[in-house]
């Protein structure tokens, strides 16, 4: 089954008018000295735990706003706090 | 008396059930086709009997019974090419060392291109495969009507065919086979399978792998070897490990079945569409992945849509043909489409078979075959050695695909 995120603009939408923007991950490291390997554990070293996780998201088929949400991998559905 | 020869209609358990140990010299988690594959080949070619391959759900639960059977070589890039190679060529030899029927059929691959890039990709591609002695071929789009008449190769569909990449050696094979095969072999060499046993954690001890939490109790270990599919992401996290994997859901659906029509398998990376006919006669095709991580096997009517539309548009026979089946499984996406296979890394006695996206089925068997030899002597086997994860901390990607990858998350 489908499911539906809330964007903070347009309300609860079908996942499929959003694209995946991949989980939170922090600040971008400083560019002055960093090498690959650092740059490359920012960007793509992920743990997809099986539980809840902050994510972002973008509402390309709507409104166009990037918003961060709480989805869990294990159900594939958002969680409200 | 029987007309049938003594023990014809006798039929027993493939595998045998053997009470679970308080410890094994190897733990697997995964009983699918690369965890049984391993597990067959440490008993058989090297030896290591103590073997327990650990199986949260029943065997083949996971990608090995879910992925659209489809086997082929015609890869990219060297590294990948040569194990692949090895692979295609693994499936009769099986057939007939584990006595049992995979249904090998190397129908041939047909592969299309609806662009230049994609047409020139097709050639460095077919150059490789040639180099290494692979068949695979360039056609032009009257010779991919002439494989597979019910293309439509005028320009009306949406993305006019401009060339096939044809690889004769490839096909299918019936995965579910693969699965109760490597089963049955495994057993006959002494390996101890447990369905239903999950693994909640894993016991290290000063830098070692000592052993597996269950949801039956501790078991030691002296080497663990992650072989889980889309849910290896999941068991490496219990060990904080952190990889640049995404586990991806991807659905794949049947149509009805029709008289045979389609002799080879068909797919197009434009219309993100691959599709095979199978003995029963119904189409079997694949899509293209939602792009949240998720570890659930959600289907979604989107992709029957989509699916009809891109088949209706290339192939118009098709059109008001049914779909009668639908399911999804998971794939592991690496940034560079190729699998992390690794050893003693992290811990000293972890073996980790991860990343393989949607191509585990067809590499199962070779790499099995590989990881055994790299878990009995604790070297990586050199094939294996371009796989080892390190190659993204020294920002070398394998350059599988023609173009930076746009799966998992946009950014």
């Amino acid at each position: 089954m489908t499911f539906r995120l809330t964007c903070p603009v347009c309300g609860p939408r079908d996942v499929y008018e959003f694209r995946y923007g991949g989980p939170e991950r922090g600040p971008r490291p400083d560019q002055e000295d960093l090498d690959p390997e650092a740059h490359f554990r920012w960007a793509q070293f992920r743990m997809t735990r099986p539980e809840a996780q902050e994510e972002w998201w973008y509402h390309a088929g709507g409104c166009g706003v990037w918003f961060s949400t709480v989805r869990n991998p294990a159900t594939n559905r958002e969680e409200t706090s | 008396m029987s007309v049938f020869r003594p023990g014809f209609l006798e039929l027993g358990r493939l595998w045998e059930t053997k009470p679970l140990e308080r410890n094994y010299e190897v733990v697997i988690v995964g009983g699918g086709i690369h965890g049984l594959a391993t597990a067959y080949y440490l008993a058989k070619e090297h030896g290591i009997r103590d073997v327990a391959v650990l199986e949260r759900e029943y065997i083949g639960f996971g990608g090995s019974g879910r992925n659209t059977a489809i086997v082929r070589a015609n890869q990219r890039t060297q590294e990948n090419v040569r194990l692949y190679d090895e692979g295609l060529k693994l499936w009769p030899v099986l057939t007939d060392e584990l006595d049992f029927n995979l249904m090998f059929y190397n129908c041939g691959n047909l592969n299309l291109a609806h662009s230049e890039a994609a047409v020139s990709s097709f050639r460095l591609a077919i150059n490789t495969a040639n180099f290494y002695g692979v068949r695979s071929e360039l056609l032009d789009p009257q010779q991919c009507k002439e494989v597979v008449p019910a293309l439509d190769i005028s320009d009306r569909p949406k993305h006019p065919i401009q060339a096939g990449m044809y690889h004769p050696p490839g096909g299918v094979v019936r995965h579910d086979a693969v699965v109760w095969g490597l089963a049955k072999g495994a057993s006959a060499h002494g390996v101890a399978i447990h369905q239903g046993v999950g693994v909640e954690g894993i016991d290290v001890d000063g830098g070692r792998i000592t052993g597996v939490r269950t949801s039956e109790g501790r078991i030691g270990c002296d080497k663990l070897g992650i072989m889980a599919g889309g849910y290896g992401t999941a068991v490496c996290a219990m060990l904080d490990i952190e990889l640049p994997v995404n586990p991806l859901t991807i659905q794949a659906m049947v149509t009805q079945p029709l008289k045979p029509f389609l002799h080879h398998v068909v797919s197009s990376g434009a219309y993100h569409v691959y599709a095979n006919q199978t003995l029963k006669g119904e189409i079997a095709t694949g899509a293209h992945m939602d792009p949240q991580v998720n570890y659930t096997t959600d289907v979604t009517a989107y992709y029957f849509k989509h699916q009809a539309e891109a088949l209706t548009d290339f192939m118009p026979c098709l059109k008001d043909v049914r779909f009668l089946r639908i399911w999804a499984g998971l794939a592991d996406m690496t940034p560079d489409m190729a699998p992390i296979l690794d050893g003693n890394f992290a811990y000293d006695g972890l073996y980790l078979d991860v990343g393989w996206g949607y191509f585990g089925f067809k590499s199962g068997p070779i790499t099995g075959k590989y990881m055994a030899d790299f878990i009995a002597r604790e070297e990586a086997p050199e094939i294996l050695r371009p796989f080892a994860l390190r190659r993204f901390l020294e920002n070398r990607y394998m350059g599988e695909t023609a173009t930076a990858m746009k799966y998992g998350q946009w950014d």
